[in-house]
């Protein structure tokens, strides 16, 4: 599925931040969307939450509990905000050395961290699917 | 294109090392030993080894390819990158100011003490404040110790519940920061649809937790914040104190003083509005001025003169002091300039400068209203002060070239670029200070050169995509920099093998 | 008459005025609110003339004795070397001075490749991967280091020797006070004014973020534990910062070689006059960790290529550490530093050399143990109070003589000498004890001067 030049693949869960949600059983993978990597060019860092830390599901006012980790470009940092409320369970260190698997695989090899959901059924509701996040997209 | 900057491909200084070669001489030999355990000394050091002559090659290509206000015009908005006089340079270099030792016994010394002293009551008078400390070096540091000055001053009224510091969405980023190293949260407020502050936002953010309001006025957008009578009262019934960021006193000279205005703590870019060089990045100086309830808390030592026995001395005995905040009394070289700039131009000087950069910010503004691609974001109907921010929005909407490349093709002018990160309140924002150094006919080729890189941004994008290619290297690749950092000849080494 | 720097005549700013529809410039100041309007001229001296500046500044400053003009033995933090002259034609260069901050990397290279040398050249000098390039001077870059500390490791105490620099220490303290940090002393063995490495361990809890020691000593003498040092702070977590005279490092080893994690100091005897304590110079670097990199304050360039790969370029790196992009979140506020110093101090390493900056070492350090060796022959005198190896810089009791430092010192300037810097009010319990300094700028035939004098002033010999 594309939104105008942005990839938008199925079978995941979105949020208004520009995340992508996978859901792996118990777990869920989470990761930046492609549109959202484009806004943000060139990745050349990307701070990683703890592992162990608990995230709360974004909300419109923004908060330290809900960031999961930042991604910088040369100009600019970004952070990143949980789509779910949770555990964070596992980091994806290859982004210490190649941050720039955001820009090139963002659904991908490119994935930030895997959370342990604590509210899964309630909190999916908050996220759109491909097709509503699609829409979203294109009128930004 | 008239301009064409120099270009040498320059290896670095270690790569033109040769052994045995030396650059220096030494009055005489050492004869004595020096009694020192052989594992504290050193085995080995490597620093280039070159001549004099192939030292001050080096570095005279160097400087080849590099650019000041001396090479041409410089608007970088918020920095007033005026002409530097080189009186001024030539007096800091005397032997009489640049060969005295600060713990001299003060009798030695009473010229610099007596210029220190001058200097402040000069500042304290610009601003409308009553004492300036003369210590901190740089605008930053200024900014830091009016926060210190800030929570000193909290604790003495026992207001401990005071941790908040509010700052302006358009603030330059020192302000927040300085505020944070002081160890206070930042609250952002909004700007209004007037690019001034919102004063319902202000009143709504103000609490028994704000400890101080810090604002720029004229402010980053080079507006005036015309309610800044209102805007002091709601800081003040809210028990908080007003802080000054002086970047851009360049715009009020002489017309307004920010004491009057009713702040509490003034600080200064001796470097920016008093002309004294930046140097690439420094030194500066970034005095702090304040009004009578605060001035115990200044940074010790003052300057005092006594009349009674026609001396200046330095004044220690200061108990509410926030202390030192520097090794020393401050950057006393760069203090003689600003001192000596003063002097050349005088009340009805200072006042020339104020009106004549104003004039030149509100001419480039309205020749540039009328030249495809830039807008103003904020308020068109009242004049700007010193510098004026325009948005290259509609240019980056129709060709989508913004800001960041219009800036890169001025390059190739001649021209510095303007600040265009910031503020980042406004997209694609350039931020144009003229300052008053600048001639008529240099602001109409400015206006000029913005319009041909409109129109080629249109018909030959390419033209301004490549930019720059007059200036000694074009563009780098600063993501790779930035990913993998090679902050040193070791580590270049390091990586050239890999 | 017009203004010299203000090009834009009465005439033209008319025309200017007529041309964007203004009546007059008070239209320009309309929106500043009456009861604020300046209704009168700034009280400041009136205008002259270049001439006339130039003298009456010359005149104001002839008041001051320059150092060059007498003989001094002040140090302390800020120490007199000769500036070669070539340093000075090259900084004065008015494409750096009157540049700004290398934000365009493309018209900038030359202050770029500069500042990359210079960085280089400290990070050799120290023994350290990763310089920055510059800081305002040595007290707030130790400031800025307790700060890293505190965030690297996530804790709050950070240790110092007792005997410190009181002005540097109070500068700790300001910097400190901000995100609280507590600043612990610790001893020293009174007999030859090494840390207290008992003391030490018993104050290195899991709650340290960092262990200060300068060396050589504020007092002139060698800390020699800096093994053992490193080793206690390491032990429990926390990170070895040390301080210096960059000048000592063409002798002693490096302090990035005995286990520092951070290293600052004043780099302003490379090449900067003494100039009343500033312009300064704030060294910093650190070992290369990204966790260190990535809390380093201040600016940093970067080596890297054009973005067809052909050629070599600098830029500024790693920015988003810095304020104008972190803002609260910033590693510090800092934005300009002391760039052009450490452009001076670059092109001094790089004219002396390895060479030529151990001999200016030894030759700092030898002058130093001759003045000591004939002070020792004064009556009532004893020099240095510390059993230990020193480098130029050594102190002087006089509580066997019935006069103080104070007195000495007034006695001496009526000999045209200046004396060392008495450290009374700093640690009373040294007694009347002074700091006193010797660099390249001293002969032999100075420091008999001093000795004669001492002798006289004293009244004998042993």
């Amino acid at each position: 599925m594309k939104a105008g030049n942005y990839a938008v693949p199925e079978g995941l869960h979105y949020s208004r931040e520009h995340e992508w949600v996978k859901l792996e059983g118990k777990l869920a993978r989470v990761g930046i969307t492609d549109y959202a990597q484009s806004k943000l060019g060139d990745v050349v860092y990307v701070e990683l939450p703890e592992i162990g830390k608990q995230v709360k599901q974004v909300t419109e006012q923004k908060t330290k509990e809900m960031e999961i980790g930042a991604v910088e470009s040369i100009k600019a940092v970004s952070a990143i905000y949980s789509p779910l409320s949770g555990a964070v369970k596992e980091i994806n260190a290859a982004l210490q050395e190649r941050p720039e698997l955001i820009n090139t695989s963002s659904y991908n090899e490119g994935w930030i961290c895997v959370l342990e959901p604590s509210a899964l059924e309630a909190e999916l509701k908050q996220l759109m699917d491909a097709k509503g996040y699609a829409e979203y997209v294109k009128k930004l | 294109m008239s301009y064409r900057q120099a270009r040498w491909v320059e290896p670095l200084i270690f790569e033109l090392s040769k052994s045995g070669r030396v650059g220096w001489t030494l009055p005489e030999k050492p004869q004595e030993q020096i009694n020192v355990p052989k594992e504290l000394l050193r085995k080995r050091l490597e620093l280039p080894e070159l001549s004099e002559p192939e030292v001050v090659r080096h570095y005279t290509r160097l400087s080849q390819m590099n650019y000041g206000v001396d090479s041409g015009f410089y608007p970088l908005g918020s920095c007033t990158m005026k002409y530097n006089p080189k009186v001024c340079e030539e007096l800091a270099a005397l032997e009489t100011a640049s060969c005295i030792h600060p713990h001299q016994a003060e009798e030695t010394v009473q010229g610099a003490l007596e210029i220190m002293y001058k200097l402040e009551q000069c500042l304290a008078e610009i601003a409308g404040v009553v004492r300036v400390s003369l210590q901190t070096s740089a605008g930053a540091h200024g900014e830091f110790v009016a926060m210190l000055i800030t929570r000193a001053y909290h604790i003495s009224k026992r207001d401990e519940k005071r941790d908040q510091v509010i700052v302006p969405d358009s603030a330059h980023g020192t302000n927040p920061a300085s505020a944070a190293m002081a160890g206070y949260e930042v609250v952002t407020v909004p700007s209004n649809a007037r690019g001034r502050v919102d004063l319902k936002a202000l009143n709504a953010a103000v609490s028994e937790r704000s400890a101080a309001l810090m604002l720029t006025n004229p402010n980053t957008l080079g507006l005036f914040e015309d309610q800044i009578i209102d805007i002091a009262n709601v800081i003040h019934d809210a028990g908080g104190l007003l802080f000054y960021d002086g970047a851009n006193l360049n715009g009020i000279l002489g017309k307004t003083r920010p004491g009057d205005m009713g702040f509490d703590i003034v600080h200064f870019n001796l470097h920016k509005t008093f002309s004294t060089p930046h140097g690439g990045g420094g030194p500066g100086a970034g005095p702090v001025g304040v009004q009578k309830e605060l001035e115990k808390f200044l940074p010790v030592p003052l300057v005092e003169y006594d009349k009674k026995r026609d001396r200046y001395y330095l004044d220690y005995d200061r108990p509410h002091s926030i202390g030192k905040i520097k090794g020393f009394y401050g950057n006393f070289g760069v203090l003689v300039k600003a001192y000596a700039y003063l002097l050349l131009m005088g009340a009805e000087g200072l006042n020339e400068v104020t009106e004549a950069a104003v004039l030149n910010a509100n001419y480039i503004t309205r020749k540039l209203l009328g030249v495809e691609g830039y807008e103003l974001k904020f308020d068109a109907s009242g004049p700007c002060k010193h510098e004026v921010v325009f948005s290259a929005e509609p240019l980056k909407r129709e060709t989508g070239i913004g800001a960041h490349l219009v800036a890169k093709r001025l390059l190739d002018f001649g021209m510095h670029a303007p600040t265009y990160y910031f503020p980042p309140i406004v997209p694609e924002a350039l931020m144009i200070e003229p300052t008053e150094s600048e001639s008529k006919e240099e602001l109409d080729r400015f206006v000029n050169a913005l319009r041909m890189i409109s129109e080629e941004a249109r018909s030959a994008p390419d033209k301004v995509s490549s930019a720059p290619t007059a200036t000694a290297i074009g563009r780098l690749d600063e993501v790779k920099a930035s990913r993998q950092p090679i902050l040193s000849w070791r580590a270049y080494r390091k990586s050239a093998k890999e | 008459m017009g203004y010299p720097y203000i090009p834009n005549t009465r005439e033209i700013r008319g025309q200017m005025l007529r041309e964007i529809g203004a009546a007059n410039i008070d239209e320009l100041f309309a929106d500043i609110p009456p009861q604020i309007r300046l209704k009168r001229k700034l009280k400041l001296p009136p205008a002259m003339s270049e001439l006339e500046v130039k003298r009456h500044v010359q005149s104001i400053l002839a008041k001051n004795n320059p150092f060059t003009q007498m003989l001094s033995f002040l140090g302390g933090g800020v120490w007199p070397h000769h500036v070669p002259a070539h340093i000075r034609s090259l900084v004065q260069r008015s494409e750096f001075l009157t540049s700004y901050t290398p934000y365009q990397p493309e018209a900038s290279q030359g202050m770029l490749q500069a500042l990359f040398e210079y960085q280089s050249m400290i990070a050799e000098l120290v023994g350290l991967e990763v310089a920055n390039s510059s800081m305002y001077d040595w007290a707030t870059a130790l400031g800025e280091a307790a700060l890293m500390c505190a965030r690297v490791t996530r804790r709050q105490k950070f240790i110092v020797p007792k005997l410190i620099s009181k002005d540097r220490l109070s500068v700790l303290r300001n910097y400190a006070s901000g995100p609280g940090l507590e600043v612990v002393e610790v001893g020293y063995d009174r007999r030859t004014g090494q840390l207290d490495l008992e003391q030490l361990r018993a104050e290195l809890g899991g709650d340290v973020a960092g262990v200060y020691i300068e060396n050589p000593s504020y007092l002139g003498f060698l800390e020699k534990q800096g093994d053992e040092i490193a080793a206690a702070a390491h032990k429990t977590g926390a990170l070895f910062v040390v301080g210096v005279n960059p000048i000592s490092l063409g002798l002693f080893k490096a302090p990035g070689d005995y286990g520092a994690d951070i290293v600052v100091g004043e780099g302003q005897p490379l090449g900067n006059p003494v100039s009343f304590g500033g312009p300064s110079l704030g060294i910093f670097a650190c070992r290369a960790e990204l966790k260190l990199i990535r809390q380093l304050p201040g600016r940093l360039i970067g080596a890297t290529t054009t973005l067809d790969g052909k050629a070599r370029g600098y830029c500024m790196v790693l920015q988003t550490r810095e304020q104008h992009i972190r803002r609260e979140r910033a590693t510090s506020s800092i934005c300009t530093n002391e760039a052009l110093c450490a452009v001076a101090a670059a092109i001094y390493l790089a004219s002396l050399g390895p060479r030529g900056l151990r001999d200016l070492a030894e030759l700092c350090a030898n002058n130093a143990s001759y003045a000591i060796k004939k002070i020792n022959t004064i009556k009532g005198l004893r020099a240095p109070i510390f059993e230990a190896p020193h480098f130029n810089e050594f102190t002087l009791n006089c509580d066997d003589t019935r006069v103080s430092i104070q007195k000495l010192n007034a006695k001496l300037l009526k000999h045209g000498i200046q004396g060392g810097k008495p450290l009374r009010t700093e640690f009373p319990e040294l007694g009347e004890t002074a700091l006193l300094c010797t660099t390249e700028l001293h002969s032999r035939k100075d420091i008999d001067r001093l000795i004669d004098a001492l002798t006289e002033v004293l009244g004998g010999r042993r």
